[in-house]
């Protein structure tokens, strides 16, 4: 164990001339024990090391770099891979390749894509944990955006009815602090939406409020917030945390035309009003609803447009309901569903439910 | 080696005061037996052989002249240990008396445990220089005679000089010689011994020592013990998987961690490999011989510990905890977790009973070896080799994984889960044979009465 270089995050980018350039985070073990100077007074060193090196493949790029490092390199503990702009526009199944078919990386460990450097990102210095490899397995955990493991993501690249895509990652310049000890700027890295590819190349981006409508079309909502303008109030907003969120979709086959229905179906707790509703009252409850379902398909309807219209990908995976539903047809349409699925009609219909209001019924704070 | 106040009152006063009685030649050895000799053990003898042996062993013995006869009066009497609370195998709730060395007075507890005349006690000599008293006990009955028939064949078989403590004839009677398990189980409790007979098992009292034999012997018995009949079943059960827990960690957990140190690191979740690799920068030995350091002075401390008389022995852990949990640590010289592992292994084969608990303790050794050079893969084949062999001994033709394998579905209710006693309705099968396999009556569950007048 003392003989090995854990590698916690992997970056690959593609140079100018075509080549790769890998860049490894490792852990210093010394720096994660329990017991070891934990910021402060006489810290001097970072608890990762961050080094890169450039070859014709990523395995070549890899040897070159394990020349630097004196120990053996163990990607056993890979937590994420993030995959700079460059290299995904050029096509990311020759970057899967190594990691798929090497048995030491995880096929769980997470897949990013991030506009620009990749390895600026694992140069990156979080503020909670002690390596940005794990402060970004930690957001991805969390499911902020649409976190993709790399099995997933391998799973998307081979199937024929749905385009991969991947969380997208930033970072965030947080100002420095110079009483806390902080001597560089500190840089956050944070979820920015969404990376959407077609077939192995990345294609565009989605902002979050357009991973929000991604999420429901995929139905993997799950959890979140939803907020809206009070009803008669548009200045006012109420923020509901959603409790249960179902999606269906209904593919369809009538007259060599494709054509989707989807059910949205969601159900939240009133968690924050900015207005003075009473909330014992049905109207109100049905109200609320209302501005419920409007902001659901707005927000679907604006992936929607953007994966038909700019894109041109499936995006959502519809192409694999189509195939559970229409076997037969779907070997005729299935070598160009991109463009089938460009010219699909696609209805929205969502169901909103307000179950629970919290604890109070009218704001506590309003002097009757 | 004879009491004294014995042979004065009985052989001397008492006689002076049978009056009316004519003492002839001829039928002074009839009087003398039956009227002067007020002794509840007299024998009578023509066997100089015999005479000899009652001799040596205390008993005194009147040679009238005239007759080829010899009185063999039993007045043995000799300083004993008292009765006193188990050493070894301490309960908290159950009776606190355990054995001492005399045979007799042993056999005495155990009758009063038992009181039924179908609990037969047969008495033997072994050893040709300290003749030696050993007693066979068992309930007719229950007991599979063909059990009783080959303990005696084989204790008929000891040509040995001396038996100085049971495991003499253990060693000697028992089954699979090479084997490090213990084919022949052990205790000082009475109640456990007559728990052991009720099941149909067959004890061998040896003179000398408080340590009482019983075979047949079953693998599991060792995670067994008396608490667990006396408490609440939900208690007994419980503790009883603890204890198979512990008896699985002892043998493997160094091991374990010998083997994803070295060889599995993608076994650990990555915030753990972290902090373990972090304990293990300083450390400059391999996994393996780290863990085996620590093994080995564990298993100092605990010799040490109990060869001290007691007061020194605290100051031996007190030392021990002191310089292998602490400085060791702060030194560098083995990791915080190899401490917690080595410790974590102690505790748990302090819970198991001793003989099973050596033979484990000892297994562990070769485990480690086998993981440090092989990984998992050696640990595997290493539990499976254990399991094989266990799978292959048999204690007095009684299949050593049993109940479990060969599965007996009935006797499942007394190996690990411990059944409530009024579901205890059947004795084990395998032991006692099906002869009288019924133990108690059905519908013994305790109901509320029925009607509240």
């Amino acid at each position: 164990m003392n003989e090995l270089a854990l590698a916690l995050g992997a970056a690959v980018d593609r140079t100018p001339d075509g080549k790769f350039l890998l860049t490894l985070q490792f852990a210093k073990p010394g720096e994660f024990a329990a017991g070891a100077p934990e910021g402060g007074k006489g810290k001097v060193s970072a608890p990762v090391w961050v080094v890169s090196a450039t070859g014709k493949t990523i395995f070549e790029a890899e040897r070159n770099l394990a020349m630097q490092v004196s120990r053996h390199i163990y990607w056993g503990h890979l937590i994420v891979l993030i995959i700079g702009e460059k290299a995904a526009r050029h096509g990311v199944r020759e970057v899967v390749s190594l990691f798929l078919r090497s048995p030491q990386p995880r096929e769980t460990m997470w897949v990013m894509v991030t506009e620009g450097e990749a390895k600026n990102l694992l140069m990156s210095q979080p503020g909670l944990e002690k390596s940005s490899a794990q402060a970004i397995g930690f957001l991805a955990r969390s499911k902020a955006g649409y976190s993709v493991e790399l099995k997933d993501f391998a799973a998307m690249l081979a199937s024929k009815g749905g385009e991969p895509i991947a969380s997208r990652l930033g970072s965030l310049k947080m100002v420095t602090t110079p009483s806390l000890g902080q001597k560089t700027p500190v840089e956050e890295v944070r979820i920015t939406g969404v990376a959407a590819f077609k077939d192995d190349k990345l294609t565009g981006w989605l902002d979050p409020s357009e991973t929000r409508g991604l999420l429901w079309l995929k139905g993997e909502v799950g959890k979140g917030v939803v907020t809206v303008p009070c009803p008669g109030k548009p200045e006012k907003q109420l923020s509901l945390e959603i409790i249960r969120a179902t999606t269906k979709v209904i593919p369809e086959y009538r007259n060599n035309k494709v054509s989707f229905t989807v059910r949205l179906m969601l159900e939240g707790d009133l968690e924050e009003e900015q207005c003075d509703e009473n909330l014992t009252k049905p109207e109100t409850i049905k109200a609320i609803e209302k501005e419920l379902r409007k902001d659901v398909k707005q927000k679907a309807e604006l992936a929607l447009s953007k994966a038909q219209g700019e894109f041109k990908a499936d995006i959502f995976g519809f192409g694999e309901a189509f195939h559970r539903a229409h076997k037969r047809e779907w070997r005729m349409l299935r070598d160009n569903w991109n463009e089938e699925f460009a010219r699909a009609e696609v209805r929205i219909s969502v169901k909103a439910y307000l179950r629970r209001t919290g604890l109070l019924t009218k704001p506590a704070t309003l002097r009757e | 080696m004879i009491s004294d106040q014995i042979m004065k009152t009985n052989v001397l006063e008492l006689p002076m005061a049978e009056p009316g009685l004519e003492l002839t030649r001829s039928n002074a050895l009839h009087i003398i037996k039956n009227r002067c000799l007020s002794i509840h053990q007299v024998k009578e003898t023509t066997n100089l052989a015999d005479v000899i042996d009652g001799i040596t062993s205390g008993d005194t013995v009147l040679l009238i002249d005239g007759f080829a006869t010899a009185l063999i009066n039993g007045v043995r009497g000799w300083e004993t240990r008292k009765v006193t609370s188990p050493e070894a195998e301490v309960v908290i709730r159950g009776p606190q008396e355990a054995f001492v060395e005399t045979l007799r007075t042993n056999t005495s507890m155990l009758r009063r445990k038992i009181k039924n005349p179908n609990l037969k006690i047969e008495t033997l000599k072994l050893g040709e220089v300290t003749n030696t008293d050993v007693a066979i006990a068992y309930i007719k009955g229950i007991v599979h005679d063909d059990i009783v028939a080959e303990v005696r064949r084989r204790l008929d078989a000891v040509k040995v000089d001396s038996i100085l403590e049971s495991g003499y004839v253990e060693e000697i009677i028992g089954d699979g010689p090479l084997s490090p398990f213990p084919l022949v189980n052990h205790s000082e409790r009475p109640d456990k011994i007559a728990a052991m007979l009720l099941e149909g098992r067959v004890a061998i009292f040896t003179d000398g020592t408080p340590e009482v034999l019983t075979v047949p012997t079953l693998f599991l018995e060792f995670i067994h013990s008396p608490d667990d009949y006396y408490e609440k079943f939900y208690h007994g059960s419980l503790i009883r998987f603890v204890r198979l827990g512990a008896l699985v960690m002892t043998l493997a957990l160094p091991s374990l961690y010998v083997a994803v140190i070295t060889f599995h690191q993608e076994m650990l979740p990555t915030p753990l490999m972290l902090s373990i690799a972090g304990q293990r920068e300083m450390v400059p030995f391999p996994a393996f011989i780290e863990t085996l350091i620590m093994e080995i002075s564990f298993e100092a401390l605990r010799e040490a510990g109990v060869r001290l008389p007691r007061q020194v022995g605290q100051a031996v852990s007190i030392v021990g905890a002191l310089i292998i949990g602490e400085a060791a640590v702060r030194a560098g010289i083995v990791a915080a977790a190899t401490v917690i592992i080595v410790a974590v292994t102690g505790i748990s084969s302090f819970m198991l009973t001793t003989s099973a608990g050596i033979t484990i303790r000892m297994l562990r050794f070769p485990m480690m070896i086998l993981s440090a050079t092989m990984g998992l893969f050696g640990l595997s084949v290493g539990l499976v080799t254990i399991l094989v062999h266990l799978a292959t001994l048999r204690s007095f033709g009684v299949p050593y994984l049993s109940p479990v394998a060969p599965t007996t579905t009935g006797d499942l209710k007394d190996v690990l889960f411990r059944a409530p006693w009024w579901a205890m309705f059947t004795r084990p099968r395998l032991l006692g044979g099906m002869k009288d396999p019924q133990r108690q009556q059905f519908r013994l569950k305790p109901t509320p009465p029925e009607t509240r007048e």
